[in-house]
């Protein structure tokens, strides 16, 4: 077995690795890893007061901060029953802007833009981009400035308190800020040129779902109280669970979300997919100009999305500053009562949907929820890098996964403190499938279904397998004729895994065996198409996650009912290894 | 002949790698950082990184798995100078409230039984738990001034210099007018200079986040925000907050007193 991997992710923010073992012709698993240590920020602001958790759960990223700041805050606000003045929500408008130009601008130009002009890093890249580095190094500067003046500092800034801010930065702060953000348009439309003008490369390509805020009245914006997904649902703020349904998986310390049982992206291509249409002026222009539909379905899409973001922020600073100061100056801050409440507060962040939930009784924090953008786009990471490593390994290109799943996951932005560096590529060992199955029967007696037609030769060998076992009479046993609903599946919602045998077309030599997860099937189109008709509203989300088929590569399917030698062969050792109990 | 640049990694352990951060956030003098050392490794700015011998490793974050303490050991191991960077690696940062059995309980509550492969965690500790260190830089982030000072220095071959006053002299040189007077529980009395006591220039109450400063009079502090008719627990709490593992013997001592 071979193992591809990126321990060490370079140019993202925090310790995290992607992995890849490849199995003869088929990419068997993929990993995203964190290997960033628990910090359970959760747990640890329970019996904190408000105040104390607002200034300790944006602790959680550093170049998010804001973000989790805007949103802790929203959270209290609403459980708290809170209305900010409208000062001060156009003041934390504009310290959202803050750092989206921060982190857009550090993203794009310093940790993405090397891989697509063949560079180790930005500071090699100035050799060549002299002009773009510097300038994006004072665009970067000029977002951590507008934090500094609107929070206090550049990473983890106190300005901005339950209730609206400490202080008020002074109109001059704010005029020169203005201005600069006017000044700075020629530069914004550059870069919006070159990061739209880029050839990005073509694998992963695969649609998925968007999901973003909903910022309401016809706007684009970076929060509200709705979450829009792109299959057409709406979600109301406190009803977030139905969007993200945490689970941990055994490699990371950062949880991940399915929506409905799939995988989901956030970020701003999830952003300008959804509401982009509403962009206006510049940004607006320059969306038409260079949308297409091709953004939809590859992640490198993300890039160009980030800069139409910053034009839409260089655009909305000097409408914010003037409103602001147009309002008369009263208290930066309203009085509030502490009570019992709970609140949820949603907001963009950089990188995605972040939502906060927090619940306060008698004064203490009594309950957290934090579900940062990496965590609900981990699914989505792992998957787009299991296809661009399948493509690349269908093409021949096996060197180039590494750096390709590198930068997969590089689009993303991940912000690994928030979960979690990055990507490896393991070769399998010499039936790999045999541990994978020990391991999955340590989990619990499997249901094994047998799928194929008897009549097309070693296509019956699943359907074969199947009658064999259970003559045996101690496994669970289906047929793929047998289950035609839920019930017939003779399980619940429970964590039963549930494995599929079949002959799979991998290319490989007949009778080798390949167990991998269903899910991987059901990403490529050429053999999802066996398993539609089984799992098609049958097998719900739960089990889905605990569903593998082992594959066995076939000699022939056609017309014919005698089963290969080889394939033959192979069956006696499969039904061995399942009949095995002493190594589970 | 040109003298050698100083070989420098800078890493990053557990944490929300804002000190890490803030060093990109040097943006008018990151090229020349760049240009003054030799920059060996650096995940978060460049690709092409190399584990070898250090002048100097800058690590931030604390320790909260297996992997880590064998990696700062390695870092030792390869360094002349070990320096601290930020809260995390200096107190253990907020996440080193939790010890012990308590820690193992949170943990369990948020991961449940899922047995992971990947890494083991431990309880979070600041990186002299495991190694020695020379220097330290605290802040929630390090403060770019500190660092800038710091660094020069020591590239220019002096030892960096101390801050060995708590926030509150700062504040005065702002003339902010003093918040614990008006009542506010501020622990700028109790924590290291060198944010420039931004959080009492806002009107915001010093919320500690530098960590201890040497010698503070943690008594005097504890029983002037009782006075202020904060319960002991949110009184221990609030200066537990950003003190990592540094306050844990006084408090033991206070609950002895209390009992």
């Amino acid at each position: 077995m071979k193992k591809i991997s990126v321990e060490h992710l370079a140019r993202v923010e925090g310790n995290g690795g992607i992995s890849a073992t490849i199995d003869g012709n088929v990419v068997s698993e993929v990993n995203f890893i964190i290997n960033e240590g628990p910090r359970l920020i959760e747990k640890l602001v329970l019996g904190r007061t408000p105040e104390e958790d607002a200034s300790m759960s944006p602790r959680i990223c550093a170049i998010c901060t804001c973000s989790h700041k805007n949103a802790v805050l929203r959270a209290m606000e609403n459980a708290l029953n809170i209305q900010i003045s409208q000062k001060s929500y156009l003041l934390r408008e504009l310290m959202h802007m803050g750092e989206f130009i921060e982190s857009h601008s550090l993203h794009t130009f310093y940790l993405a833009l090397p891989d697509f002009v063949g560079f180790p890093n930005a500071v090699a890249m100035a050799s060549q981009y002299e002009f773009e580095v510097k300038i994006a190094l004072e665009m970067k500067h000029f977002g951590n400035h507008i934090m500094k003046v609107t929070n206090g500092r550049y990473i983890h800034g106190e300005n901005a308190i339950i209730g609206g801010f400490g202080k008020y930065p002074s109109r001059e702060e704010l005029i020169w800020i203005k201005e600069r953000a006017i000044n700075f348009m020629p530069f914004v439309q550059k870069t919006v040129d070159l990061f739209c003008g880029l050839d990005y490369p073509d694998a992963p390509d695969a649609e998925t779902t968007y999901v973003c805020c909903e910022p309401g009245d016809d706007r684009f914006g970076f929060w509200g109280d709705e979450i829009i997904v792109s299959t057409g649902d709406k979600i109301f703020r406190n009803d977030y669970a139905q969007l993200t349904n945490e689970f941990v998986v055994p490699h990371s310390y950062a949880k991940h979300s399915r929506y409905q049982g799939k995988p989901f992206s956030v970020g701003a291509l999830a952003r300008i997919v959804n509401i982009g249409e509403r962009l206006q002026g510049e940004a607006g222009k320059m969306y038409k100009k260079y949308y297409t539909p091709q953004w939809k379905t590859n992640p490198f899409f993300h890039n160009p999305a980030r800069t139409l973001e910053i034009m839409h922020c260089f655009e909305r600073i000097p409408v914010l500053v003037d409103e602001f100061l147009r309002l008369e100056e009263k208290s930066s801050t309203v009085e509030y009562k502490i009570q019992d409440g709970k609140g949820t507060g949603i907001v963009e962040a950089p990188r995605g949907l972040l939502i906060h939930h927090h619940e306060i009784t008698k004064g203490k924090v009594t309950y957290a929820d934090i579900i940062t953008p990496t965590a609900q786009n981990a699914e989505d990471i792992e998957r787009y890098c299991h296809i661009a490593a399948q493509k690349l390994l269908d093409q021949g290109q096996e060197d180039k996964i590494r750096s390709r799943m590198d930068m997969v996951v590089r689009a993303f932005d991940p912000c690994i403190s928030c979960s979690a560096h990055m990507a490896e590529v393991k070769q399998a060992p010499v039936d790999a499938w045999k541990n994978k199955l020990n391991e999955i029967k340590s989990q619990g007696d499997p249901l094994y279904i047998g799928v194929g037609n008897e009549a097309r030769s070693d296509d019956g060998v699943g359907i074969q397998l199947a009658l064999e076992l259970r003559k045996k009479g101690n496994h669970q046993v289906l047929l793929e004729s047998e289950i035609t609903e839920q019930e017939n599946l003779g399980i619940s919602a429970n964590q039963q895994p549930l494995i599929f045998l079949d002959a799979i077309d991998f290319n490989e030599a007949p009778g080798k065996v390949t167990l991998i997860p269903l899910n991987y099937v059901l990403q490529n189109t050429a053999l999802s198409h066996r398993f539609l008709p089984v799992i098609s509203g049958i097998i719900n989300y739960t089990q889905a996650k605990n569903a593998y088929v082992l594959g066995i590569q076939p000699l022939s399917i056609q017309a014919g009912s005698q089963v290969s030698p080889q394939v033959r062969s192979v069956m006696t050792e499969i039904l061995e290894q399942i009949d095995n109990r002493t190594s589970s | 002949m040109k003298k050698d640049k100083l070989k420098v990694g800078i890493y990053e352990l557990t944490g929300c790698a804002g000190d890490a951060l803030l060093i990109l956030d040097c943006e008018m003098e990151l090229l020349d950082i760049f240009k003054a050392v030799d920059i060996q490794s650096f995940l978060m700015a460049k690709s092409d990184n190399i584990d070898g011998e250090l002048d100097i490793a800058l690590v931030e974050g604390s320790v909260t798995t297996e992997k880590e303490i064998e990696e700062l050991k390695d870092i030792r191991k390869r360094s002349k100078i070990v320096v601290a960077l930020g809260l995390c690696a200096c107190v253990g940062g907020i996440q080193a409230r939790f010890q012990g059995d308590e820690w193992e309980k949170h943990l369990q509550e948020v991961y449940g039984d899922t047995e992971m492969n990947h890494v083991r965690a431990v309880a979070s500790q600041p990186i002299d738990a495991y190694v020695d260190v020379d220097f330290y830089l605290p802040g929630c982030p390090i403060g770019k001034e500190q660092f800038l000072n710091f660094f020069t220095r020591v590239v220019g071959g002096s030892p960096p210099e101390k801050y060995p006053q708590p926030v509150c002299v700062t504040c005065k040189y702002h003339e902010n007018d003093c918040l614990l007077k008006k009542g506010i529980p501020c622990l700028g009395p109790l924590t290291a200079d060198g944010c420039g006591s931004i959080c009492p220039n806002h009107n915001v109450p010093c919320y500690g986040c530098w960590g201890p400063v040497e010698g503070a009079n943690l008594r005097s502090e504890y029983y002037l925000l009782q006075e202020f008719g904060l319960d002991i627990e949110a009184i221990q709490q609030r200066m537990a907050n950003y003190s990592g593992t540094k306050f844990s013997e006084f408090f033991e001592q206070l609950r002895k007193e209390t009992k």
